[in-house]
């Protein structure tokens, strides 16, 4: 009787979890911390931000895959100690040179969730491309210049979702991307990262 | 639902703190850091070849084009360091009667601009009063004036070396070599030596030998 009783609350949970996903539209928030990599590291900024939210507005299709859109914000600073830069045939210039880079991603993005079952912790993969809004300024001491343009952007992601309980729709979440942006101003090449997120989900509707 | 709006309310809060805490590079720099040091110079001189120079007795002050001779404070400052630099790459300071191999000019320079905010202004802000509130529906604002006019003057310290060796022979005086500052506090007295020490740093070229 006991077994039975639990294997009815169990397939009682899984449905309840079963249709809070299916149709359901969730909205993720996240603090982000983003690590510059490659060219952006190199030649713009080589400091992590601490600097960045992100959320994801995502309609559940089925009990394991949502689409959605997501969008954030990061923003990238650093000052480099005085050096010299060649800025002409024979012209030098002695300055602090401070790069200053805002990303603002507008992407479409796919979540697969693998394990649709109630449980504490719920690992996902997500990809995303779309646009990413870059704001560039490049002081040489107190004198420069912004340059606003937009960039293809595409995002690979992974981490884990955890509800407040296993049949909670809402809860916290942890997981990282890599995030590709490319950029082909003043010689540089791209702006990619990785960011780390932690933050809440919730159903809206 | 309460705890859960609770927590909501505070992530959001936090956003908002970490997307204003945005690092503003000018509000990050300090007043030596601000500050640029641009030198060029003729490649095809052999400063070696040159041996004496003068210093002009004042700066110029060029003002929006304007060009007058002052000596004050900071151009006697800059006079100074730029004899003491010049001695310590090997050149003699004669007079400018002696006919010196190079002419310094030490300039100080404004350039001002004037504006004023557009005086339609109130189109972009749907807070500006209606003309209905003052009992003139449908009237216009206009304003006949100028008005909330704003200066911005920035400045820069020159120094220019020319070529009086070669002047008679070539029917010009060359300019050799241009030393530009600009950036914060750079009239100021005290900061003429370290600033005119870092443009003769940057030119390791400009050297003679006796």
């Amino acid at each position: 009787m006991k077994f039975s009783i639990f294997i009815f609350i169990t397939i009682m949970l899984a449905t309840v979890s079963v249709q809070a996903q299916k149709g359901t539209l969730k909205l993720n928030l996240n603090y982000s911390y983003s690590l510059p990599l490659e060219s952006f590291k190199n030649d713009i900024v080589s400091n992590g931000s601490p600097r960045g939210v992100s959320g994801e507005l995502m309609y559940f299709v089925n009990n394991k895959w949502s689409l959605g859109l997501a969008g954030g914000f990061q923003d990238y600073y650093q000052k480099y100690p005085r050096a010299l830069y060649q800025t002409g045939d024979h012209e030098t210039t002695s300055a602090v040179l401070s790069n200053s880079v805002q990303v603002t991603p507008i992407l479409f993005k796919a979540m697969l969730m693998p394990c649709d079952k109630p449980a504490m912790v719920h690992p996902y993969i997500s990809a995303g491309a779309g646009l990413g809004i870059v704001d560039f300024t490049q002081y040489l001491g107190e004198f420069g210049g912004t340059a606003n343009n937009g960039s293809f952007m595409a995002q690979a992601g992974a981490g884990v979702q955890i509800p407040f309980s296993k049949t909670s729709a809402s809860g916290f979440q942890i997981g990282a991307n890599y995030n590709y942006i490319s950029y082909k101003q003043y010689g540089f090449s791209n702006l990619n990262n990785l960011s780390f997120e932690a933050g809440l989900h919730f159903p809206i509707k | 639902m309460k705890t859960m709006n609770t927590v909501l309310s505070c992530f959001l809060g936090i956003c908002v703190i970490v997307t204003g805490c945005t690092k503003e590079p000018l509000k990050n720099l300090s007043i030596e850091e601000s500050r640029i040091y641009i030198t060029d110079y003729d490649s095809a001189a052999d400063f070696t070849s040159y041996k004496t120079y003068n210093v002009s007795d004042s700066a110029t002050v060029i003002d929006n084009g304007v060009a007058t001779k002052e000596l004050t404070a900071t151009d006697q400052a800059y006079i100074d360091a730029v004899n003491k630099y010049m001695q310590q790459r090997g050149y003699v300071q004669v007079t400018n009667l002696q006919n010196p191999d190079i002419g310094i000019n030490i300039n100080r320079i404004y350039s001002t601009a004037t504006g004023f905010i557009d005086n339609g202004y109130w189109n972009d802000y749907g807070g500006y009063y209606d003309p209905y509130y003052w009992g003139y529906s449908g009237y216009d604002y206009y304003v006949p004036y100028s008005y909330s006019v704003y200066q911005i003057t920035e400045g820069a310290m020159s120094i220019d070396l020319l070529d009086l060796k070669n002047a008679a022979v070539k029917g010009t005086i060359d300019l050799l070599w241009t030393g530009l500052i600009r950036g914060e506090a750079i009239f100021a007295p005290e900061n003429a030596d370290a600033q005119v020490k870092t443009l003769f740093d940057q030119s390791p070229y400009l050297e003679t030998t006796n």
